[in-house]
């Protein structure tokens, strides 16, 4: 019985005219012509040139492996940037995460000040990077305004992004500035979505603050904070602006990371094959990390 | 064990007054049903009760002692919600747990506690489970587990059928009444809906605007109501209510009348020639709307229940009510017994027949 009604409409279907077929594919063409010209065509042909030598000028020459051997045995750099992003990456995911919950719950009550605060907050998100990073050249200049603070509490002053120990540490402290707010909001709201029951219930079955948070609170909050991991993991491997502006990498190589890597071979270096290798690993890099996250963390995460 | 006393309770949100004033005992063991209409802050007085939204002044006692400034999660109580508000995170074994962990009980005292009310409730093969994959009536369960395992001097209940079906609602509803009787605790149940009320209840608390209107059995409450707000807030169709010459309210209960075709087929000292404008046959008793035979078209209407399915729509009949059945209320709209002001009862007796 259930099979002759899955049957019918199928019949139906075959029935219907090509052009009927087509008229959804029509619809969609643009954005899948869009779709195939800037993002799958570019793609394909990365992994193309990423088995070949080429300066931008003369021929493309077939080199096999040659491209990844380098990247991988014979120079160090790509290893450094490699290393570097993963360090700034778990540095930003976990302090933006602290950050903006701490100031979620922080603003959870509604007053004025808060409203204010709220907004406040999301400004740096509204800004460029670029803005956002000349500023900062200027606040960590060594006789800027945060040596300055440093000096009034007879602290001795930073180096900041002169000095290969900090530099890095610097660019993390304005990739938390900037997307503190936008996630504080984002967690905000869910937190007021959490129906107020819950937190009396709670209250009525004699819970500490603290447990509370951690059993309830934040179990409740998991969808977006595992919303935000996946975020800003793969925003932070593809970090770039900052890095440009304010340290080009150095000094030494203290602050290289993927995609200023292959800025640099691209633009600079002009081994377009070296720069597409790199492009490879790290699509292989945030493909695997896509992979990981929803299928591990999907399963602890409660979705109501 | 479970007694508690609310002495001049306040409670206000902001510049807006809910409770005032308000005294009231519920006894040790007592099934109390707090109930009214949305807003009459029948939902804000078991908040006070329970902690969770505390008053601002007054004095609170549970089991003679003062808990006014205790945490709710030290009062001795336990809650059932109107949502459930159980942990969507937690399993079900969690969700009852819970209270246990933090009141540091021992793990295998849990483990007991938890089967045995897992067992009384029915929830034993579905304690590994996560809320979202229980039914209604089940995370309705679940809530009361919680509430159970703690063993509560008082439970506290706000409309906690209120989200489940009508056949379900009415399966639990006898399945709280039987276990009132097996736990003998106090139960305060919140309820808009006075067929709950009257079913389940010992002592009906009924308000409106934060004030008690009432507090007595169904019995009781149903045969002698106080006022006029009580009269016709229980009892369905409501009680009929007129005002009579002398500026008094006359009223009369629709299931209480007699419609007879002729006049004096029976004896009542309150007769009146009516016409039927509908009909509602409904099975085993039906409802007539009547108006008085001479009143214009836009007069009150009154409504008739009767077991008797004999009028047809438009029929002129007569609508005969007999003393004890008639009830008067002054012009406060308080209740006027023949008990405690035989003169004014009289004064309303005589003004009747006048009519």
């Amino acid at each position: 019985m259930e099979q002759k009604k899955v049957d019918k409409p199928k019949k139906v279907r075959t029935k219907r005219s090509l052009s009927t077929k087509l008229t959804p594919y029509a619809y969609t063409m643009p954005a899948i012509i869009l779709f195939l010209v800037f993002t799958v065509y570019p793609m394909i042909n990365m992994i193309r040139l990423s088995f070949y030598e080429w300066n931008g000028l003369t021929e493309e020459k077939f080199v096999g492996l040659q491209n990844y051997n380098y990247l991988f045995n014979l120079q160090v750099d790509f290893k450094i940037a490699l290393q570097n992003t993963l360090v700034y990456t778990v540095s930003v995911v976990f302090f933006l995460l602290l950050f903006a919950l701490i100031f979620a719950v922080w603003l959870q009550k509604d007053s004025k000040i808060n409203a204010m605060v709220q907004r406040l907050m999301f400004f740096p998100h509204l800004c460029s990077m670029l803005a956002i990073s000349t500023v900062f050249s200027w606040l960590m200049d060594e006789e800027g305004l945060f040596n300055a603070v440093l000096s009034f509490f007879d602290l001795p002053g930073l180096r900041w992004l002169n000095d290969s120990t900090t530099a890095m540490m610097s660019i993390v402290i304005i990739a938390v500035w900037k997307g503190m707010g936008y996630h504080a909001l984002i967690l905000l709201s869910s937190l007021k979505s959490i129906p107020t029951e819950i937190y009396e219930a709670a209250a009525l079955d004699n819970t500490p603050p603290v447990r509370k948070f951690f059993r309830i609170t934040i179990p409740l909050l998991s969808p977006q904070l595992f919303f935000m991991l996946i975020n800003i993991t793969l925003s932070s491997f593809k970090v770039f602006e900052s890095i440009r502006v304010l340290t080009k990498g150095g000094p030494g190589k203290s602050t290289i990371v993927l995609v200023y890597y292959i800025y640099e071979y691209a633009q600079s270096n002009l081994k377009y094959g070296v720069a597409a290798a790199a492009g490879v690993v790290l699509l292989i890099f945030l493909a695997i990390l896509t992979v990981i996250y929803f299928r591990l963390i999907n399963r602890r995460v409660h979705y109501q | 064990m479970g007694q508690i006393e609310l002495k001049n309770i306040g409670k206000t949100f902001g510049q807006t007054t809910v409770l005032e004033n308000l005294d009231l005992t519920i006894k040790d063991g007592e099934f109390a049903v707090l109930v009214g209409a949305s807003g009459c802050g029948k939902t804000t007085l078991l908040r006070v009760i329970a902690g969770i939204g505390p008053a601002t002044s007054g004095e609170l006692y549970i089991d003679g002692e003062e808990v006014s400034d205790l945490e709710p999660g030290k009062r001795g109580i336990a809650m059932v919600f109107q949502n459930y508000a159980i942990y969507p995170n937690m399993t079900v074994k969690g969700n009852i747990e819970f209270g246990l962990k933090n009141n540091k009980v021992p793990k295998a005292e849990r483990e007991r506690l938890i089967a045995e009310v897992a067992e009384s409730v029915g929830l034993t093969e579905y304690l590994k489970r996560k809320p979202n994959q229980l039914s209604g009536g089940q995370r309705q369960r679940v809530a009361l587990a919680r509430a159970m395992v703690k063993k509560p001097k008082v439970f506290l209940m706000d409309e906690p059928l209120s989200n489940l079906d009508a056949k379900l609602r009415v399966q639990m509803r006898s399945e709280l009444i039987e276990l009132h009787k097996k736990l003998k605790t106090t139960f305060v149940y919140v309820t808009h809906d006075q067929t709950e009320a009257m079913s389940m209840a010992d002592t009906i608390i009924l308000m409106n605007k934060g004030v008690i209107q009432q507090q007595a059995s169904p019995e009781v409450i149903y045969n002698d109501p106080n006022n006029i707000f009580t009269a016709q807030f229980i009892g369905t169709p409501p009680m009929n209510i007129l005002k009579m010459s002398n500026g008094c309210y006359l009223g009369y209960r629709p299931e209480k009348v007699v419609l007879t075709a002729e006049e004096n087929e029976v004896e009542a000292v309150y007769k009146k020639k009516v016409q039927i404008i509908t009909r509602e046959m409904l099975g085993s008793e039906t409802l007539y709307k009547v108006r008085y035979e001479g009143e214009k078209e836009e007069a009150n209407t009154f409504m008739v229940k009767s077991v008797e399915d004999t009028f047809g729509e438009d029929e002129h009949v007569w609508l005969n009510v007999a003393l004890e059945n008639l009830y008067f209320f002054d012009k406060g709209e308080m209740r006027i017994r023949e008990n405690d002001n035989a003169e004014d009862y009289a004064a309303c007796v005589e003004c009747l027949k006048g009519e």
